[in-house]
């Protein structure tokens, strides 16, 4: 390894508002080094590249590239400085031509107008040096999704970048698109180009990186080199030993089959497969656990279950009605609760009161209206006993749903679905972004609800969430249910299969 | 590529061909040629048909229906033509029409190029009328004050630069809503207009014979048939216009700065992040659009009636934006749409004095295109993607 | 006590500072203008609120004056009705997220509706008749509105261009049918003016002799009454906030976005075309085409609800004081000598046009007046009034 580092980042430290997404971090990149960050999500691999490429500063600490200080007060200055960023949600312009979107605001030109060929020619060059295919005249929206992440690493190479950030470039890609590009990220580090590759998966980093350094809750906790690491040591660095939040439950009664999902297949918003053939049942009284790192599909199959998304093909089937492809009021009215994944975008109508997300889901029918006519004393004393009934602080039934803390409103959330008589329940994230108290107080209900006989199918990141509440544990892996456990599983074997390693046979 | 190549053959090409057979079957019919044989449209008619059969046959769709829709309406009105006794015709379809297709075109294509500058940045821009209206006043204020169309124009394009800036200010720092504030423009313009035009000129209105912009004379021209009488002796600003048609159409998509205006209206983001400026951008192609739109009314005003009164552009502002979305934001294509316009306005006008079709159900006709253009049955009408979302950085 | 009553009103203060200060503003500006232009911005105004008639009000108007001003008033009020008919077309769309610029034409399409049935069908009773012309014009309205709201959720065409396009549809349409020769043109043959109105069709008088105010009114507050309890109190009006609220939490609570859509741009437009109705029924009895082409009530109303910030208390009040503009500054109701009436009605626009933009950048006055009190100070958010829906 060359002496003198290329990239040094030397106690950089993040707040928003209370959170700390980057603790004192220190990282050096060498020339043509291939070093991963690996870490879970909200461990702050991202904002810690946000301040690397100029998009956020940081509250303090120090970068240095090539052995001088860098201040970045936007990406143009990155740019300028030789550092490239591919992002993980493409900074690439639909309607215009793969040369169009390499070449803005870098553009050759013939006088005042754009040098067209002069643009293509470029391109073509810079694509057979690295070696990817890419075809000049083709509008962005048209190609593929790897061909775009070319496109993207091209547009950083056409401005000379010298430090490329790749985050998360194998969340949209097949095997062998992947394949694909760990020959161009060798060829890149053949001509110098150093690169931190933003991962968290466990197989990848280690077959094409050199060092790997490992982010949790914000702090970096080690930098390893790559050759001497296995996938056990890494696993355990991400997951860390937390505090395992045990909860008192008896043991699990599982009654009927209540929801029963089928051989399905989900294809997100930019057609890709999402869910590649999911089968698994949960039964009355049981909470199924679902681990798995964000974006391996789960988003996509709560939504199918839920009403939100239509699957491509295959069965769910809740309380014997089938819910592939109907609504979310179908999904609703054959009983089926949702605890979504983003409390904001979905869960609640911030504008609303407490007691109007309340009946969100119910409000056409009795108590909360008659004959289209809403009651607002019903609806008002409903929200009065949900409320008190789950400790929620900030506001009664007239306080307006965005003023209240994340945590309060997540109970808002948890109160609407638990409550009622719905026997199935998905909870996504139920705990997200919540304090101590607050996810111990939805455990406890998750397991009152449980022992109502109610089905709960819960889909979390958080390994020691599903640890604690699953009767079973299922995992999913780009888009497949991988494995399954009971839950006197160790960490380290699911963390292992969470990230695709060695048992990685489809269920 | 020898001139034989040149000749499409693609289905693209097809349908275009057919397209101008139809229309050569028709001008052949309109005075002066005024050929009486029946046959002869019908037969272009027949041939346009047999072009857009196959383009749309070879996946040409969109194009393939234009040509079809051209080859039945130029035929019908070819015969129709034929059928009206000679001096009728030639009363309502001659060298005058196509230029009073050309003098009501130019204040809305004026219009269109600046709302297509402001909309490709993604700024919407309502206010156009209000800025066209502006114009108008000011450019005869102007005239008026100094005495000579050069100023007047000037004074025209400041004072519609005010306006945009005000539009500016409020949709992109101030990040309000772009609708409200394109509606308040309009209205502020007709007040401030109104109150300016009776507090100096009362009620006798703006004084008589102002120096207005004059007719470029093109001699020889004239004795060309046909197009001759039409463009022999246009008004300057029409063939600034046409200049301006040109360099927009360029600007945008053959320079740098247009990659650079059109990726801030598609993905303002991405822009940003190679270092694009944003803000900087949007506001001048604001300022820009109310240069022009002020430009298309000072041209109503100075160039043509010669006076100013009241609401003169009376919606154009509106049937500009119509013509910007007809004609997918691309200059040419809102050109063809003024044109489309005016000459409906003019067939109008001459129609009405002949054959007592009413104007007010022709004057819908842009709208109703329009609408349809939205709908989409001629191909999806799609904006800049990020048009009418105010940008927040960071 | 008095703390109750602060903390009261300082929680509603926004709700009503702002649309007073706004209107403040306006007029503070309006009377610099006046000024500048070598005219008493004092005089001209209090011209201009005599011109209202609302001085009719005050206990210290003198009897004769009274007159005057009863006559003026009843003008006001007149006006007051189909505009507060017109804001609510906008009102209700807008709590769907929606910006209705389509009043004036549904507006237009309720004239010709109300004018087809009170010009025909002269055999029936008063009752039967009235009913009858009012009901064609709210569903004209509907159906000019839902074309628009059809569009939008068919294709996604923004309901802002497709309500414009439909507002000069309906303007020259309707001078279409009422011009010389045209199909709907009155007995009289040289004026392009539609036929009158039966008798049986025509709205009551309630008050004056001369252009009497007519029961329209009754029916435009029983439309902002109906607006009220729709919007808070029905499980529609719940499913149309959330949908303009968060189009995404709605779809997930089982709301059906598209039908929401269209709704409320029918409900709107019947709202717009009820408006219609009410001028020709209550008091024009006949149409002439220059009255369409002047015709800005659909426009004023995007101003009254948006001052009025669409909610029906503020809506009879915007109402109320653009309708007294309208009347106070034209020439028959205001004193030439000391303000000329064709200045005021300019003066009118030019209020209403600031009246529009100081609302549309709304919210950052609240900023400004939160960041005043003393809270911190982050970046201003969005200000548009229509929630991004996203569907």
């Amino acid at each position: 390894m060359p002496d003198a580092p290329l990239l040094e980042l030397r106690g950089i430290t993040k707040r928003f508002g209370e959170v700390v997404a980057n603790d004192s971090i220190d990282l050096e990149v060498a020339p043509g080094e291939v070093h991963a960050l690996l870490g879970e999500n909200g461990a702050g691999k991202s904002t810690l590249m946000n301040v690397l490429y100029g998009l956020t500063s940081p509250d303090s600490g120090e970068i240095r590239f090539d052995g001088k200080p860098l201040r970045l007060r936007s990406p143009h200055d990155a740019i300028d400085a030789g550092i490239g960023m591919v992002h993980q949600h493409f900074m690439l312009i639909p309607v215009m031509t793969v040369t169009e979107n390499i070449v803005l605001a870098a553009e050759p030109h013939n006088g005042p107008l754009l040098d067209v060929r002069k643009a293509q020619e470029d391109v073509r060059t810079l694509s057979e040096r690295y070696g990817l295919a890419v075809r000049p005249e083709a509008r962005v929206e048209s190609i593929g999704v790897a061909q775009q992440q070319r496109v993207e690493i091209l547009k950083a190479l056409y401005r000379s970048a010298r430090l490329l950030i790749l985050d998360e470039p194998t969340a949209v890609l097949t095997p062998q698109e992947t394949h694909e590009l760990f020959q161009v990220v060798k060829a890149l580090k053949e001509q110098g180009t150093s690169i931190i590759f933003i991962t968290h998966k466990l197989g990848e980093v280690l077959e094409v990186s050199d060092r790997i350094t490992v982010l949790r809750r914000g702090k970096a906790v080690a930098t390893v080199t790559t050759a001497g690491s296995s996938e056990r040591e890494l696993a355990e660095l991400m997951v860390g030993r937390p505090v395992l939040l045990r909860v008192e439950k008896g043991a699990a009664q599982p009654g009927d089959v209540l929801l029963s999902v089928r051989d399905l297949v989900v294809h997100e918003s930019r057609g890709l497969e999402a869910v590649r053939g999911a089968s698994f049942e949960v039964r009355a009284g049981e909470i199924v656990g679902l681990a798995g790192v964000d974006g391996n599909g789960q988003s996509e199959l709560v939504e199918a279950i839920t009403g939100l998304r239509k699957p491509t093909s295959g069965d769910i089937v809740a309380e014997g009605h089938e819910l592939a492809g109907h609504g979310a009021r179908t999904s609703f009215e054959a009983g089926v609760g949702h605890i979504p994944e983003d409390r904001h975008l979905r869960g609640l109508v911030l504008d609303f009161t407490l007691a109007e997300n309340l009946g969100l889901r119910d409000v056409r029918h009795s108590p909360a209206s008659r004959w289209g006519f809403l009651r607002p004393r019903a609806i008002a004393e409903r929200a009065r006993r949900l409320l008190s009934e789950y400790d929620v602080r900030g506001g009664g039934p007239t306080t307006r749903a965005g003023s209240l803390s994340g945590g309060n409103q997540q109970k808002v959330v948890v109160a609407r679905e638990m409550s009622g008589t719905r026997r199935i329940l998905v909870a996504a994230q139920p705990t997200r972004g919540l304090d101590v108290g607050a996810i111990e107080f939805v455990h406890q209900r998750l397991v009152a609800v449980r022992e109502l006989g109610v089905a709960i199918l819960l889909v979390s990141f958080e390994l020691d969430e599903i640890l604690s509440l699953s009767d079973r544990i299922l995992v999913m892996y780009e888009g497949r249910i991988v494995a399954e456990h009971t839950p006197d599983v160790s960490e380290s074997v699911l963390g292992v299969e969470m990230m695709g390693g060695r048992s990685a046979a489809a269920v | 590529m020898t001139a034989l190549d040149r000749i499409p053959r693609g289905a693209r090409g097809v349908a275009i061909m057919g397209i101008v057979v139809g229309l050569v079957g028709l001008e052949l019919a309109l005075p002066p040629l005024q050929v009486q044989a029946a046959a002869i449209p019908i037969v272009l008619g027949l041939a346009a048909l047999a072009c857009a059969i196959w383009a749309i046959s070879r996946h040409e769709r969109k194009l393939g229906l234009w040509t079809l829709f051209v080859a039945v309406v130029a035929t019908a009105f070819a015969i129709w033509v034929q059928d009206q006794s000679d001096t009728s015709t030639s009363l309502v379809v001659n060298s005058g029409l196509f230029a009073a297709t050309l003098v009501y075109a130019t204040p809305l294509a004026y219009a269109a190029l600046g709302g297509i500058f402001s909309e490709r940045s993604g700024v919407v821009n309502i206010g156009l009328e209000g800025m066209m209206l502006t114009g108008a006043f000011f450019g005869i204020w102007g005239t008026v004050w100094s005495g000579h169309w050069e100023i007047g124009l000037v004074v025209a394009m400041v004072s519609g630069a005010v306006v945009a800036l005000v539009h500016a200010v409020f949709s992109i720092h101030l990040r309000a809503d772009q609708i409200v504030t394109g509606t308040a423009i309009n209205f502020l313009a007709l007040g401030i207009t109104g109150y300016a035009f009776i507090d100096i000129y009362g009620s006798n209105g703006t004084p008589p014979s102002i120096d207005s912009v004059p007719n470029v004379n093109l001699p020889g021209v004239d004795s060309i048939p046909g197009i001759g009488g039409v463009f022999g002796s246009l008004n300057l600003m029409i063939w600034i216009v046409f200049a301006l048609l040109i360099l927009t159409e360029v600007i945008l998509f053959r320079t740098p700065i247009g990659l650079r205006i059109r990726s801030v209206g598609e993905h303002p983001r991405a822009a940003d992040t190679v270092g694009i400026p944003v803000y900087r951008v949007r506001y001048v192609c604001v300022i820009l659009s109310g240069i022009l739109a002020a430009l298309g009314g000072a041209y109503l005003s100075v160039g043509f009636v010669g006076s100013f009164g009241q609401n003169m552009t009376a919606g154009r502002g509106f049937i500009a934006l119509a013509a910007v979305i007809f004609g997918k934001w691309r200059p040419y294509g809102a050109f063809g749409a003024c044109l489309l316009f005016g000459f409906a306005n003019g067939l109008a006008d001459r129609l009405q004095s002949v054959a007592g079709v009413s104007p007010n159900l022709l004057a819908t006709l842009p709208y109703v295109l329009t609408l349809i253009a939205l709908v989409g049955l001629v191909g999806r009408s799609r904006p800049p993607a990020a048009d009418g979302q105010p940008y927040v950085k960071g | 006590m008095t703390d109750r009553i602060k903390a009261w009103l300082r929680a509603k203060a926004p709700a009503v500072l702002l649309p007073v200060g706004t209107t403040v503003l306006a007029f503070a500006i309006g009377g610099l203008v006046v000024a500048l232009t070598g005219h008493n911005p004092f005089e001209a105004y209090k011209a201009i609120f005599n011109g209202t008639g609302l001085n009719y009000l005050l206990p210290w108007t003198s009897a004769e004056d009274k007159d005057f001003a009863a006559l003026n008033l009843q003008q006001t009020l007149i006006l007051t009705t189909p505009l507060m008919l017109t804001a609510l077309a906008v009102a209700l769309p807008f709590k769907c997220g929606m910006f209705n610029i389509g009043g004036q034409g549904q507006y237009v399409v309720g004239i010709v509706a109300s004018i087809i049935v009170g010009t025909h069908f002269a055999g029936l009773s008063q009752p039967v008749h009235l009913t009858l012309a009012v009901v064609a014009a709210a569903l004209a309205g509907a159906v000019w509105g839902g074309i628009a709201g059809a569009m939008k959720a068919a294709v996604g065409a923004h309901e802002v261009i497709s309500t414009i396009m439909l507002n000069w549809i309906a303007i020259y349409g309707a001078q279409y049918l009422f011009e010389l020769n045209g199909p709907l043109q009155g007995p009289l043959r040289d004026v392009p003016q539609s036929s009158e109105v039966a008798d049986s069709a025509k709205l009551p008088a309630i008050w004056g002799v001369l252009q009497p105010l007519h029961a329209g009114i009754f029916l435009a507050l029983a439309a902002l009454v109906v607006y009220h309890i729709l919007i808070n109190r029905t499980v529609f009006g719940y499913e149309v906030r959330a949908v303009g609220h968060n189009s995404e939490a709605a779809r997930y609570g089982g709301i059906g976005v598209s039908r929401s859509y269209i709704a409320t741009l029918a409900i709107g437009g019947a709202f717009a075309g009820l408006a219609g109705s009410c001028d020709v029924l209550g008091w024009e009895f006949h149409i002439v085409t220059n009255d369409i082409a002047v015709s800005q009530i659909g426009f004023i109303g995007i101003a009254v609800a948006l001052l009025g910030r669409n909610e029906a208390i503020g809506i009879a009040f915007a109402a109320l004081l653009f309708g007294g503009l309208q009347v106070g500054t034209s020439p028959r109701a205001l004193d030439p000598t000391i303000f000329p009436p064709q200045l005021a009605g300019n003066l009118a626009i030019i209020i209403q046009g600031l009246i529009i933009l100081f609302v549309g950048a709304q919210l950052l006055l609240v900023y400004a007046w939160r960041a005043r009190r003393g809270r911190r100070a982050e970046a201003p958010p969005t200000t548009t009034l229509i929630e991004p829906t996203g569907a």
